[in-house]
């Protein structure tokens, strides 16, 4: 983090205003949404964004891992099954059973499976633990798939109730919206206010040397351990919030391709930074449904042309590539550049007028 | 010969020792129906070693994990379809021209895009590989649609008996491809002086650029060695698996994993862990359901890693502090 000409503090009092700002804007998007209806624009913006909070969830604690720990997972989709699956078998096989409490014990479980599995898997290094975390989620995926008596086999399980807590039932994407907002924002709120404790510096020491942290007294091979659990649980948090808001859920949202496609979302925001988590979210989840839409918005273009979604994952797959090459370090880091810019070139240029008004006496 | 080559080699004769064991066992227990499995298992297991190799090429060379190289063996496939048996070609002829293909492909990617990254982070030219893949997927679909393709076989189709068992002379093809693959490979990395470079560059890129090593050189001959073999392995499996657009993500997935279990880097870790990959996987579908034969296969894969986190022939990373 060096942050030119920044101040201590700074840092922290902007996360605390851009978090503020984020708030407010989730809040006021589904009035701004009916303005522009989703026949327009031919893009549903609520249900795409309940899908990235849902999406957010698994991010934000995948970014702590990967961009503070400085430990890769492609397998996070696993826990984000396990909290699915979790949920959405307590629910359907127990009527009585609370749903609040089904995505509790999906996190849960998912955050105590990420122990079982973490405390001997981390100590990989490097590719290895890639390919190891990336065998897990394979032999997820297929447990999953195999388990027919418990998950439905390839079928999955259909008929999972809405959430409901306290007696408010989120039924509909509007409500749902809402709810996983505030709990994203819960999560971002919990995430800044951990990399500024002390597990925190503990957890930047271990990203940027692993032996000098273990020599200054950091329990580097706990903090290792006690992230991944966190980041499981968030996955799993958001894996129960999906089975609910699908009412539908079958192996094939738990595929490895979901593992890459969180990671993915972490270093196109922008790994080591909160924000990037959520920019990534943001932008892979729409992106998609953009370039689907992008044809109807021009009027009168040639039906080949029309048939774009032939072409999606081609333009996907492009941008992909150019969004790497140019923003290589995140879309949260060239957003950040260029805060710090206009903050210092502000300064600068009260500074000049300051000198000027001297001059002047 | 220096102690880790020794510890290499006493390791090579373990992991030989423990395939010995494994294969004698189920010899005496299921005789010619043991016997096709490992055959079986045989084939599946070069064809994961030639995939293998690709990633290894690679990974030596620049330390990048290049999650299209699955991709370049389905293009391999693909165009052996469109050449040969669309075509019309003769199959030597066809070879090469995919091989030539798919090599120029590579190359003019990592010119494209991964030379203009060489000074950023892993992790981000690791995610430009994954962009690659999605495109040359999304491509592949559109130019040969969703149904899977049957490639002639180079010299028929009639099963070859073998003590009970049976087996496609594909196989002799593909066995033949990853033993010249892996004696070129290793010879290359191991006795030419653009290989030994080569290794060095992806050691030390510093140190190796001030005694006249580039590392940009080093990064493009590896991407199109890379295509080159990835293209073959795709030519000859054709025949055996059939060609589709998405056949990329599972050899892909295979062969990263055969990688790994060798020992990220090692051309001959690279053919003991596809070999070992691949016939574990045949024997466990024969003992267990065959639903799980992935399961079981990935569950010994992560074993090996705990026990030896560099993979079976892999050095150990030196830690710099």
């Amino acid at each position: 983090m060096d942050r030119q000409l920044a101040r201590p503090g700074d840092a922290d009092r902007r996360n605390y205003r851009t978090l503020a700002i984020v708030a407010a804007f989730i809040l006021i998007l589904p009035a701004w949404a009916k303005f522009i209806p989703g026949d327009v624009l031919h893009i549903d913006i609520v249900n795409i964004m309940v899908l990235a909070g849902i999406y957010a969830c698994v991010v934000v604690g995948l970014n702590l891992l990967v961009g503070y720990a400085g430990q890769i997972s492609l397998g996070h989709a696993a826990f984000f099954g396990i909290g699915a699956y979790t949920t959405a078998i307590l629910c359907t096989r127990l009527h009585w059973f609370p749903t609040w409490l089904g995505v509790i014990a999906g996190a849960a479980l998912a955050g105590a499976i990420g122990w079982l599995v973490g405390k001997p898997v981390l100590r990989l290094k490097g590719h290895y633990l890639a390919m190891a975390t990336l065998g897990l989620g394979e032999i997820a995926f297929i447990l999953f798939q195999q388990l027919k008596g418990l998950t439905g086999g390839t079928v999955g399980i259909m008929d999972i109730p809405p959430l409901s807590i306290l007696g408010l039932k989120f039924d509909s994407d509007l409500k749902f919206y809402f709810l996983v907002w505030v709990i994203v924002i819960a999560l971002m709120l919990l995430t800044i206010n951990l990399i500024r404790s002390r597990v925190g510096r503990g957890l930047r020491a271990l990203h940027s040397s692993e032996v000098a942290a273990d020599a200054m007294g950091v329990n580097t091979s706990r903090y290792k351990v006690q992230v991944f659990v966190l980041s499981a649980a968030f996955a799993g948090l958001g894996g129960a919030l999906f089975a609910h808001f699908q009412k539908y859920i079958n192996p094939e949202s738990f595929v490895i391709a979901v593992s890459i496609m969180f990671i993915t979302m972490v270093v196109v925001g922008g790994m080591g930074n909160i924000w990037g988590a959520l920019i990534g979210v943001l932008l892979l989840t729409f992106l998609p449904s953009v370039i689907q839409a992008l044809p109807q918005w021009i009027p009168g273009l040639p039906s080949a042309l029309q048939n774009f979604s032939n072409y999606e994952l081609i333009l996907y797959g492009l941008l992909l590539i150019l969004f790497m090459m140019f923003l290589p370090k995140g879309v949260a880091d060239g957003l950040g550049r260029a805060a710090d810019y206009s903050e210092v070139r502000a300064r600068h240029l009260r500074d000049r007028r300051r000198a000027k008004k001297l001059e002047g006496h | 010969m220096n102690t880790g080559d020794r510890a290499q080699i006493r390791l090579l004769w373990g992991a030989a020792a423990v395939v010995v064991v494994v294969v004698v066992f189920t010899l005496s227990f299921k005789q010619s129906t043991g016997l096709q499995w490992i055959l079986s298992g045989l084939t599946v297991g070069s064809i994961y070693a030639l995939v293998a190799m690709g990633f290894s090429v690679i990974y030596s060379s620049t330390r990048v994990i290049n999650f299209a190289q699955g991709e370049f063996t389905m293009l391999g496939g693909m165009l052996m379809f469109t050449l040969c048996t669309r075509g019309g070609l003769p199959l030597w002829l066809g070879f090469l021209l995919t091989v030539a293909i798919v090599t120029v492909l590579g190359a003019g990617f990592e010119r494209l895009a991964i030379h203009p990254l060489k000074d950023q982070s892993v992790i981000t030219i690791i995610i430009v590989t994954i962009g690659l893949a999605i495109f040359i997927r999304a491509t592949a679909k559109w130019i040969w649609g969703t149904d899977p393709v049957k490639v002639a076989s180079f010299t028929g189709d009639k099963p070859l008996r073998f003590f009970g068992a049976s087996i496609v002379p594909q196989s002799l093809w593909v066995f033949g491809l990853t033993l010249v693959a892996v004696v070129m490979v290793f010879l290359f990395f191991n006795r030419t002086l653009l290989g030994k470079g080569m290794r060095a560059a992806a050691d030390n890129p510093d140190a190796a650029s001030l005694v006249g090593i580039s590392a940009s050189t080093s990064s493009l001959v590896a991407w199109s060695l890379a295509a080159a073999l990835g293209a073959a392995a795709g030519a000859v499996i054709a025949p055996i698996n059939f060609a589709a657009y998405d056949a990329g993500a599972m050899l892909g997935l295979k062969g990263f994993s055969a990688a790994v279990l060798g020992g990220l880097g090692s051309a001959p870790g690279a053919v003991v862990g596809g070999l070992m990959l691949g016939v574990l996987e045949m024997i466990t579908a024969g003992f267990a359901p065959s639903g799980y034969k992935d399961a079981v296969a990935f569950l010994i894969l992560i074993l090996v890693l705990l026990v030896r986190p560099q993979g079976l022939l892999g050095r150990p990373e030196e830690v710099k502090v």
